[in-house]
């Protein structure tokens, strides 16, 4: 008993203390974020995760930026010019720009920054190998000259991992970056938090003067915060999202995604490479109930690789449309028994969404009578077995998008490194190779329509949806907007 | 001393016999770290040119002895991940695991105690039933349900406890252990089960000893003997197995400091697995099992200073 008197009296005094402490104010000069996964370093050159975007593109700067409708603008460039031949892109830059260390910015630092991106070890070595030279005319000009034609050069100058960095700053790349941007980074502890704070010598207006972000890996945790006013902005998945709806003191922000959803089907597979059974497969899945219970709704349905929100889009969403008996006619007429089908198909276990789609797949799959294991893997093995290895029959994932549409659809060319699906047509190798040099933008789209209208016909994939991405804000937060790159510009946002 | 002597050495063979089989695990098991790195736009030429620029293509035993020469001299290299001292990571990390662990430890061991006790000295009365009860209850209830129960009912409801993160002991104590008290209460809720066991079984064997008889005869009071006798060895009980359970209490730490989002050892081991970090798992791996050994050495000790009899041979300095 004594022991319990002890402890009641520690927790009473406890309680005087804390009583007399108030929750803080809500301060009007700090933006508080959460962060669901933590950045792989801050080197904007060395990854190829867009959380990690999120954060280095407000600490970096890229020579030319996006709109929220996904025009281009100017950025570190204020313009830049084309050649007749459309070989030789040139920027003028600005010349009022420092480093957060106080450095002065030139045409050599973005030298430098492509120089390193074009790197072997970096992962965006390959989308700028058709750039063969780099000129720095003068300390604010340079050129780039390309040895094929791209229709969408400038717009490859616009996406996060094209940053302007520092060469001095090169070791510490990964942890302490010093760039241009809005904001310059003031703390980061791994997990725990990241702290950045505003660049007063920035050319362009940023409001507010102190962000924090708290990595907070739990869904519940995050939206519990944010109910409780300890965050500002907050993404969330569509079950959680109920829990704001109808409150006036936040704001829930949709945006239409440009990525694509779906489940591949590797053609290497006896019967995976007869279309009637990939026709038969995409006949068997109920779509909207897949939207409905996976992703509560929040989703585009597609027919093919191409988001609803990319222009050029072309609705597919009804081909095959769900019709379980049809699935079987295809299959009987094409002379297969379904019973005969056994297909393994790999899920990723760190996306819980695709692991769920996954199994609902598989149970629409056997209502026809085809067979299908599930094994769920590490997404380091997905990356190496699945992906790379293509030792896999169905597998479903995610595609992020971009913004030319050329870039999403060159893995369905037959000699791509990233064609998983082992998907072979001769047509769509030469529409891949001639779209790349076609100047005309209408023939380009036409073109870009061909390659939705074959892949929707022959596929390749069940495609599933265009997800539409939930953010919750504070009702006073103004100013986020959605981008078509995954990214956040924190500049732009204030506290009305 | 000998005795102390002969634990420290089997303690280092177990580091490094430790350290060894994580390496070659980690060599063998599929995910390759430069292919995670460069996602899924990697050509094969990027992730053979990445794995040279990280080493991975040096033999393995090259790799291994580079690092264990570099650990003994005390530098455990560079996280790939973060591009941050290893030995800084797990640094800023240490403070907020041991004091989950050890507040959830200070949490259990005296209810433990209490309870295992009054149920013993109660058998097969309602304080024992009440107490066996708890018991199941506290094996049963799966921990992150516990967790998020707490944090949506309880933390978000009283400004008292901080919703996620880990106040630091420099920036005030009662905040620091108001930051980590609705974790070390998860855990200490899955030790407090075994731990009540152990006491009340002990308890047990101890009041039925012949020396409680003894003790009657010579009309002692039964409250003295207990104080005296029994309980000195249903301390002891429990004590052998928190040194075990630490290594327990690590996995349950992953859990919780996932959900309270606390910078620990356990979610960086997490990471370090998930993305294939190998020096940094590495560290971890070491640090983690230093600790353990040190547990278990000092628990030993703390055994024979309680317990004279399980001196070895019975002989002692």
């Amino acid at each position: 008993m004594k022991h319990l008197t002890k402890i009641g009296t520690s927790l009473l005094i406890a309680g005087i203390f804390l009583g007399t402490q108030t929750a803080s104010a809500q301060d009007d000069d700090t933006l508080n974020m959460a962060l669901s996964v933590d950045p792989d370093g801050l080197d904007p050159h060395r990854t190829t995760a867009a959380s990690t975007f999120q954060i280095t593109n407000n600490i970096f700067d890229t020579l030319v930026k996006v709109t929220p409708e996904g025009e281009l603008t100017e950025g570190l460039a204020t313009d830049w010019e084309i050649s007749e031949d459309g070989l030789t892109i040139t920027f003028n830059l600005r010349d009022d720009v420092e480093f957060h260390n106080g450095e002065a910015f030139s045409a050599d630092d973005v030298l430098y920054s492509f120089e390193r991106l074009k790197a072997d070890e970096s992962p965006r070595a390959n989308d700028f190998a058709n750039i063969t030279e780099i000129n720095v005319i003068d300390d604010y000009t340079i050129e780039f000259v390309t040895e094929n034609l791209n229709a969408s050069l400038a717009s490859d100058f616009a996406y996060p991992w094209t940053a302007i960095v520092l060469e001095e700053n090169e070791e510490e790349l990964r942890n302490s970056p010093i760039g241009t941007g809005a904001y310059a980074l003031e703390a980061w502890v791994p997990q725990q938090n990241l702290t950045l704070t505003k660049n007063e010598n920035y050319f362009d207006e940023v409001h507010i003067d102190t962000v924090e972000f708290t990595m907070m890996p739990d869904a519940t945790a995050r939206t519990t915060a944010m109910l409780s006013g300890d965050l500002d902005i907050v993404g969330v998945s569509g079950d959680l999202v109920s829990q704001f709806e109808g409150n006036d003191s936040f704001q829930i922000i949709e945006n239409q995604s440009n990525a694509v959803q779906l489940m591949a089907m590797n053609l290497g597979n006896e019967f995976l490479s007869v279309p009637e059974v990939r026709e038969a497969i995409n006949l068997a899945v109920d779509k909207d109930l897949l939207i409905e219970s996976v992703f509560w709704g929040y989703g585009e349905k597609i027919g093919s690789h191409y988001p609803p929100v990319l222009l050029g889009y072309e609705d597919h969403s009804e081909a095959y449309a769900f019709n379980q008996e049809e699935a079987v006619a295809v299959l009987e007429e094409a002379g297969f028994e379904a019973a005969d089908i056994t297909l393994d198909m790999y899920l990723p276990s760190d996306y819980q969404s695709y692991v769920d789609a996954g199994q609902i797949i598989a149970d629409s799959l056997e209502n026809i009578g085809i067979n299908v294991n599930i094994e769920v893997v590490e997404w380091s093995v997905w990356l190496s077995d699945i992906y790379t290895g293509r030792d896999y029959d169905l597998t479903v994932v995610g595609h992020t998008g971009r913004l030319d549409p050329y870039v999403l659809l060159a893995r369905y060319h037959s000699e791509s490194s990233e064609n998983y699906f082992n998907y072979n047509n001769e047509r769509i190798d030469e529409l891949l190779t001639d779209v790349q040099t076609e100047l005309d933008e209408d023939v380009r789209y036409e073109m870009f329509s061909e390659i939705q209208d074959t892949l929707a016909e022959e596929v390749p994939a069940l495609y599933i949806q265009s997800p539409i991405g939930l953010s919750v804000t504070q009702a006073n937060v103004r100013g986020y907007e959605s981008y078509p790159i995954d990214i956040i510009e924190l500049k732009n946002i204030y506290f009305e | 001393m000998r005795f102390i002597l002969s634990r420290l050495l089997s303690g280092v063979a177990v580091i490094f016999v430790v350290s060894f089989i994580t390496f070659i695990i980690l060599m063998m098991i599929p995910g390759d770290p430069a292919l995670l790195s460069l996602g899924t736009e990697a050509t094969p030429e990027n992730v053979e040119a990445l794995r040279d620029a990280m080493g991975f293509n040096e033999p393995w035993y090259v790799q291994f002895l580079e690092w264990f020469t570099s650990f003994i001299s005390g530098d455990l290299g560079r996280s790939y991940l973060y591009g941050e001292e290893i030995s800084t990571l797990i640094l800023q990390r240490v403070p907020v695991t041991v004091s989950v662990a050890l507040l959830s430890l200070l949490i259990a061991t005296p209810i433990a105690l209490f309870i295992g006790v009054i149920a013993a000295l109660y058998q097969n009365k309602l304080p024992d039933v009440l107490a066996r009860t708890l018991m199941q209850i506290g094996d049963a209830m799966p921990s992150f349900w516990l967790a998020l129960l707490l944090l949506v009912y309880v933390a978000a409801g009283s400004s008292l406890f901080p919703i996620s993160g880990f106040t630091p002991i420099s920036e005030g104590f009662i905040d620091s252990i108001l930051s980590i008290l609705l974790p070390s209460f998860v855990l200490s809720l899955g030790l407090m089960g075994t731990m009540i066991r152990i006491v009340r079984s002990s308890m047990l064997i101890a009041l039925k000893e012949d020396y409680m008889l003894l003790a009657k005869m010579n009309g002692i009071s039964k409250f003295k003997t207990i104080v005296k006798y029994p309980l000195r060895s249903a301390i002891i009980a429990p004590l052998t197995i928190i040194g075990m359970q630490m290594a327990g209490l690590l996995s349950g730490v992953i859990l919780v400091e996932n959900i309270f989002s606390l910078p620990g050892l356990g979610r960086l081991l997490l990471v370090a697995v998930q993305q294939r970090d190998l020096f940094l798992l590495q560290g971890i791996v070491v640090v983690i099992v230093s600790t353990v050994v040190i547990i278990n050495m000092i628990t030993d000790i703390l055994y024979r200073l309680a317990n004279p009899t399980m001196r070895i041979g019975g002989r002692d300095e």
